[in-house]
């Protein structure tokens, strides 16, 4: 079995190839935004030049190749995807308009506090292509008002005046009775054949119209880009003799086929995210770790994930930019601290500050020499020494990023220029260190309960300093550190979904339909697994696993609790009740599952999936190597020469101590003075950060 | 001792993160859907006196709330009940710190080692403390006995253990008490969660850097504040906000006028907000005490002055002093009621100090950034509805739609369309369907409603019209409707903007109500809602709320962007027309603006501002400096002037009240009123118009109580 993974990220496209002889190879290429599977096509050149292989020889041999791609994000981050029209119950086209009349949901921190920039999201869909169409169900799923079914054919005729090329369908309780969205769907099918159309009752049926209609409309937005790139993709796959099969990363956790990312495109965007956790469940699960805190640093962000019990947490209200969504997210936080943050100074309170501001990739940090003029952490990691190339190839100018520290930041506040550098890797690595603490230690759970991993092009440069003190069990730097995204598309499971909404009731009084709904669900996941004419090898078997949304009375959190392989009676509701209890402690924190509150349910959720076999990397074998080369680096206001050490050279065990840096093609992981860096058996590098608190 | 630039920012940056970190704590225990979905709630980090040095974002007014309960509790209770490591005090008094009795505050303090560095704290809107109605308000309360009876700070947790008697004696009181008592464990939980972290940072930096960071935030953050309150002109801004509560001693029907009236004062770096001419107190109900009315106008300096500064509420007392008479409505003496003080007085408060700091800041075009026209009231149109469901079960609950009111323009802007009020920005509405979960109606309608944004050349955001309908319920359903914005316009426009629309409150039948749907106009005259407001089966419940207020003469807005507005049925075309003077011609290829038909209409109505005469041409580079965005001072003569910024005409002395000089032109304050509505009452006010005489062009749009003196609303000395 043969496997390629790709991640088109912002700025670098990655890929991994895990080859049928047990080999493991990685690639870094430049991302080509406009193009993006070109970017995509150089990755493999690149695997290929690594194993000796023409990409034709590489591409035959393969079995999956699995992708996450920013294609759909791109068009919702520049505002151009597809000319969509929204169909909806008449009376409610404001839906999207009003937002809940929330203004400041996803703003930036800098915007938070100037009122005069608070406003909606920007309309993915203006007020005139929304349509309205007569009919009604309440909340007992009763149709109320029937379904106008001359006043959908007028409705649809009039979008078509727009041009519109998808169409977003969100009636009120759809997740109740989807009967008139699936009526909308077939006379869509029949006036705008060619339309992509989007259903609220199948891609979202989440109760709660607002983050409905978003998730609708953000899938028909990115509908038409998606399938067009999916299309273009295959073909220039086919073409460099690729007939395995081909994976989507879903937002929701796992990979899906083709198939089933054109169905609901809206699952593609967040990809990158979504495939460093599945990796990091993998490495985790590996090495025994049944709860990890997922960390990666950017170009503009530190993005934090957590994995509890062995399985992604999923975000309580999904956020895509500043679009609220309907539908299992994996939960990542964000805060905008990354290699392109500015620093600078705040007057007033005479401080050092680093961020919002953002220097981005254009033009970038000054070292970069791409026209950046302010100061940013990577150039002050420059300054300290902490790297000295970038992408393994670009040579950075450490001097000019000296001279800006300077001007900027060290003689406004009578430092010297390391004390500026130090100062600004500082203030960075705490406020990382605070959202870390933020999503697990505050939430009431026990850091030695969890270890850590870091990853991405910069983590491993950070990771010493922001997991320092957090009394982490462990702290991991992952072998493909760099690439881990596009690890993480290989290593996923081959998922699908569905999840059903019910009329909150107490749990002893909905026995009959969790077991309706949860036997319908079961077999339409089962179904959405079919990989039509590429099917894997079949020695694999499909799990599939229904769970209960439960909640107490009137409270907004859910927790999914796994049902029994059979349909449940009241002997199974006092389980049930206990199962919930602890795993909403979990969640939400100590304590919190003693109320006596009355417990309801909610919702009925199906998965199904393939494991994708992942061959295991070459055992890594003993031996002490010594430094391929030394380098000056800043140290606690010293400068001193540190041993640069060679990833692959490493031996298993080999402990190397701090001040010193460990350097692969792609990342340098930074060994700081009291802390030690050792590479297992396994290929995963270890810090231990000494006993500084 | 000397705290370095990067140690302070650490600290900064953490309590920051510390507090975030508490409203999680709090939304994830709780649970509640007040608290989660309508975000009703906020934390705040204080100094030991009670200053806050970190504060949430949700609703900004409940923060002062924690600095006068920590006042309160530091004054009294220090040797009886004591105040000790591990203890939190919880109150919902009116008089003593909180907004009003539904929301529960609770507070702790933080010790290092033997000294007290500070305090934790959270505020969350309950659904039920208690009292004689369901939620607590009543509008026919006479005093606070008829309202839920406060408690006062009560140590509820001793030596970090929640004493079970008292908070048995707490969760008795309502109606709700598996909700409060999550909500309680909920603030518990973000307390200790914040006591352990700040001990943890005293403990890597020592207890000494940590108030040294927070005396530095508070002493930088006022600094700040001054500066900029420096570089605005001095002057005077005077504000009139009017609400409607019981029996008019005159009899009219539209119920007694009570005043909010504001004069603030700018001299150097001080800001004084006089609120001492307001009308007398209530019996109860909508008064606020003093803290309702420090914590609104602490969040509106906050939001409207304090634009890109640290977000630090502690630093803003020593630069603004508030003036109040005790006794008046807005400063209420026990036991006058105060359970809808938030919804009434308090959004009065709120509007006076937002136009008149926006006042200040248009004197200035370096500072017109942080100009906002007035955002909705929040009680405009907003509704409990309570009754017994047919499975017998009691239900009462807000649809929170109110909130669903216009943003005030700005000056480079239109205002946020449907998007609430400005001082509450983490707030929102409920979906539809969480709403038709938990009470038993069915919205027939929730649209934004076209015509509502005050007109002006950046005009209000609109606000939004629902309609709902009792649904499996027989029994009547009860509807008490916070009653104000109906009779006039509340949100204020801006540099001759006008008005956002006025709200509505009406129980239609099904015909009438088939014709809003419809988008038909539906004239008729209704009464204020009364105490004993129902639906019974088939009867529909209209609310309206507000649109935000204009910036700028309506006939100066690009007709492009009236013609988006009508395409995006936001402006009808009927009032494209009347209010902002843009003719639409429909073309071969859609809508187009007819632009000669546009010119010409837009200079007839200069014309006829003018009464016949040709207008004065605008002129370059007019003397003087600025007063506001449609005024100058011109001091280079022997007196002093005031002119027009457009044409520069003269129209008075500085010293005189230049709203006596322009043009006045008077309308009723009910063609503000949506919907083809009007309201018993509405007569007694009015919308006066302002144009220069010169030019013609509308310098200020104020409404008013018909008869009043002209109010002398900038006043330059």
């Amino acid at each position: 079995m043969q496997l390629i993974g790709v991640d088109t990220g912002g700025t670098f496209t990655d890929a991994v190839a895990v080859t049928d002889d047990g080999r493991v190879v990685a690639s870094k290429a430049l991302s080509t935004p406009h193009r993006v599977e070109a970017g995509v096509l150089a990755s493999i050149e690149l695997l290929a030049a690594a194993v000796q292989q023409t990409p034709e020889e590489l591409l035959a041999r393969t079995d999956v190749f699995a992708h996450g791609t920013t294609v759909g994000l791109n068009a919702v981050l520049t505002g151009t995807g597809a000319t969509v029209g929204v169909l909806t119950t008449a009376g409610f086209e404001s839906t999207l308009a009003i937002a809940k009349a929330n203004k400041v949901h996803g703003l930036s921190e800098e915007d938070l506090r100037r009122p005069t920039r608070w406003d909606k999201p920007p309309l993915l869909v203006p007020r005139r292509r929304v349509r309205g169409v007569r009919e009604r169900i309440d909340r007992s799923g009763q149709v109320v008002e029937p379904l106008d079914e001359a006043g959908v054919r007028d409705a649809l005729r009039a979008l078509a005046a727009y041009g519109v090329d998808a169409i977003a369908v969100a009636l009120l309780w759809s997740p109740l009775n989807p009967e008139h969205e699936r009526r909308v769907a077939a006379i869509a099918a029949e006036e705008l054949p060619d339309c992509h159309v989007s259903l609220s009752s199948e891609l979202a049926p989440r109760i709660g119209e607002y983050e409905r209609t978003c998730s609708v409309v953000l899938d028909a937005y990115v509908a038409p880009l998606v399938s067009s790139y999916l299309g273009r993709l295959h073909t220039a796959l086919t073409e460099r003799k690729f007939g395995g099969t081909l994976l989507l990363t879903r937002m929701g956790g796992g990979v899906q086929s083709v198939d089933a990312a054109r169905r609901s495109p809206v699952q593609t965007l967040r990809s990158g995210p979504a495939g460093g956790l599945a990796a990091t469940v993998k490495v985790g699960a590996a090495l025994g770790h049944p709860n990890l805190v997922a960390t990666d640093v950017g170009g503009t962000s530190f993005d934090v994930g957590l994995v509890l019990a062995g399985e992604p947490g999923y975000a309580a209200r999904p956020m895509i930019d500043r679009f609220a969504l309907a539908m299992p997210v994996v939960d990542v936080t964000s805060i905008g601290t990354g290699g392109g943050s500015i620093a600078w100074v705040d007057p007033v309170l005479g401080a050092l500050r680093v961020g919002p501001q953002s220097a981005g990739a254009e033009p970038g940090p000054v070292c970069y020499g791409r026209g950046g003029t302010l100061a940013t952490l990577t150039d002050a990691a420059a300054v300290a020494g902490y790297v000295d190339r970038l992408g393994g190839a670009l040579e950075l100018d450490v001097a000019a990023a000296a001279d800006a520290i300077e001007r900027q930041i060290a003689r406004p506040l009578g430092l010297t220029v390391d004390e500026a550098a130090e100062g600004i890797l500082a203030v960075a690595c705490e406020q990382m260190k605070d959202l870390v603490r933020r999503t697990t230690v505050e939430r009431g759970h026990d850091p030695s309960d969890f270890a850590l991993l870091a990853y991405g092009g910069a983590g491993p440069q950070y990771a010493g300093r922001y997991a320092e003190g957090l009394g982490m069990r462990e702290i991991l730097v992952p072998a493909f550190a760099a690439q881990f995204s596009a690890f993480g598309a290989i290593a996923s499971d081959i998922r699908a979904a569905a999840e059903h909404d019910l009329a909150p009731a107490p749990l002893r009084d909905s026995l009959d339909a969790v077991n309706a709904a949860a036997g319908r669900l079961a077999a339409s996941v089962r179904a959405q697994l079919d990989l039509g004419d590429a099917p894997l090898a079949s020695e694999q078997q499909v799990i599939v696993r229904c769970r209960i949304g439960l909640r107490f009375y009137r409270q907004v959190h859910r927790v999914d609790i796994v049902l029994p392989d059979r349909t449940i009676g009241p002997d199974d509701v006092p389980t049930l009740s206990a199962a919930f209890r602890q795993r909403y402690e979990q969640v939400v924190g100590p304590g919190s599952g003693a109320t006596d509150s009355t417990i309801e349910a909610v919702a009925v959720s199906a998965e199904a999936l393939l494991p994708v076999p992942l061959p295991t990397a070459g055992v890594r074998h003993g031996g002490t190597a010594t430094p391929h080369r030394h380098r000056e680096a800043l140290f606690g206001g010293k400068r001193q020469r540190c041993p640069v050490y060679a990833w692959d050279e490493l031996g298993a065990d080999q402990s190397v101590p701090g001040p010193a840096f460990v350097e692969s093609d792609s990342t340098t992981v930074v060994v700081h003075p009291g802390h030690a860096a050792r590479i297992g058996a396994d290929g995963h590098l270890r810090l231990t950060t000494g006993a500084r608190p | 001792m000397t705290l370095d630039p990067i140690t302070f920012e650490i600290i900064r940056h953490r309590l920051d993160s510390i507090n975030d970190e508490a409203a999680t704590t709090l939304q994830h225990v709780s649970g509640s859907q007040i608290a989660v979905e309508s975000n009703d709630l906020n934390t705040a980090i204080t100094a030991a006196d009670g200053r806050v040095v970190a504060c949430g974002r949700f609703i900004l007014a409940q923060v002062a709330s924690i600095q006068l309960v920590v006042a309160d509790i530091l004054a009294r209770y220090r040797d009886n009940p004591g105040i000790a490591r591990g203890d939190q005090f919880v109150t919902n008094d009116p008089y003593v710190g909180t907004l009003h009795q539904p929301d529960v505050v609770l507070v702790a303090p933080v010790f290092a080692g033997d000294r007290m560095i500070g305090w934790v704290g959270s505020t969350v809107h309950q659904a039920d403390v208690g009292g004689p109605t369901p939620g607590g308000m009543s509008m026919d309360a006479r005093s606070i006995w008829d309202e839920p009876i406060p408690m006062p700070p009560v140590k509820i947790v001793e030596g970090d253990r929640i004493r079970r008697d008292l908070e048995r004696e707490y969760l008795i009181r309502s109606r709700t008490p598996q909700l409060n008592a999550l909500d309680l464990a909920g603030q518990v939980a973000a307390n200790r969660t914040s006591i352990a972290a700040l001990l943890r940072l005293c403990e890597r930096y020592g207890a000494d850097q940590v108030e040294g960071a927070m005396a530095r935030l508070l002493a930088g953050t006022e600094r700040q504040l001054r500066e900029r309150l420096a570089a605005l002109p001095d002057g005077r801004w005077r504000h009139v906000a009017h609400l409607e509560y019981g029996p008019d001693p005159d009899g009219s029907p539209g119920g007694a006028v009570y005043a909010v009236r504001l004069t603030a004062t700018k001299r150097g770096d001080q800001l004084e907000l006089d609120f001492s001419d307001s009308s007398d107190q209530a019996g109860g109900a909508i008064n606020t005490a003093f803290p309702a009315l420090a914590g609104f106008t602490m969040a509106a300096v906050l939001v409207y002055l304090g634009g890109g500064l640290p977000w630090v509420p502690g630093a803003l007392w020593p630069a603004v002093r508030i003036v109040s008479r005790k006794g008046s409505v807005v400063d209420a003496k026990w036991p006058a009621g105060v359970a809808m003080s938030t919804a009434t007085v308090a959004q009065a408060v709120r509007t006076c100090v937002n136009v008149c700091l926006a006042r200040m800041l248009d004197g200035s075009a370096e500072h017109a950034e942080h100009v906002m026209a007035g955002c909705q009231l929040a009680g405009g149109g907003g509704v409990v509805l309570s009754g017994q469901a047919d499975d017998g079960r009691l239900f009462a609950g807000m649809t929170l739609d109110e909130v669903a009111g216009g943003g005030g323009a700005r000056t480079f802007a239109d205002g946020a369309d449907s998007s609430g009020p400005t001082t509450s920005p983490g707030g929102g509405c409920a979906n539809v369907e969480v709403n038709e979960s938990y009470l038993p109606v069915r919205y027939l309608m929730r649209a934004e409603l076209a015509d509502s944004g005050g007109p002006g050349r950046l005009r209000g955001g609109v606000g939004s019209l629902h309609l709902l309908t009792p649904h499996e319920v027989q029994a009547p359903v009860g509807v008490l409707s916070f009653g104000q914005g109906l009779q006039h316009p509340g949100a204020m426009g801006l540099a001759g903007g006008e008005p956002g629309g006025s709200g509505a409150f009406a129980i239609l039948g099904p015909d009438e109500a088939r014709a809003l749907v419809r988008g038909e106009r539906v004239p008729l005259e209704l009464p204020v809602p009364g105490r004993d407001a129902a639906l019974a089966a088939g009867d529909v419940h209209v609310a309206v709320s507000q649109g935000g207020g204009g910036y700028g003469d309506p006939l100066e807005r690009e007709p492009d962007a009236v013609l988006a507005d009508v395409l995006d049925g936001l402006v009808s075309r009927e009032c494209a027309a009347s209010d902002h003077a843009v003719l639409i011609a429909d073309t071969e290829a859609g809508p187009a603006v007819d632009s000669a038909g546009t010119e010409a209409l837009r200079a007839q109505r200069r014309r006829a501002r003018l009464g016949g005469r040709e207008p004065r041409a605008a002129v370059e580079q007019p003397p003087g400096r600025r007063l506001s965005a449609t005024l100058r001072l011109d001091d280079a003569g022997a007196t002093p002037v005031i002119t027009c910024a457009r044409c520069a005409t003269a129209l008075c002395r500085a010293s005189e009240n230049v709203h006596e000089h322009l043009l006045l032109d008077e309308r009723p304050a009910r063609t503000f009123a949506p919907l083809g509505f009007g309201y018993q009452g509405a007569d007694r006010f009015t919308v006066r118009r302002f144009y220069c005489p010169g030019c013609g062009v509308q310098v200020d749009v104020i409404p008013a109580r018909r008869g009043e003196p002209l109010l002398h609303a900038i006043d330059p000395r």
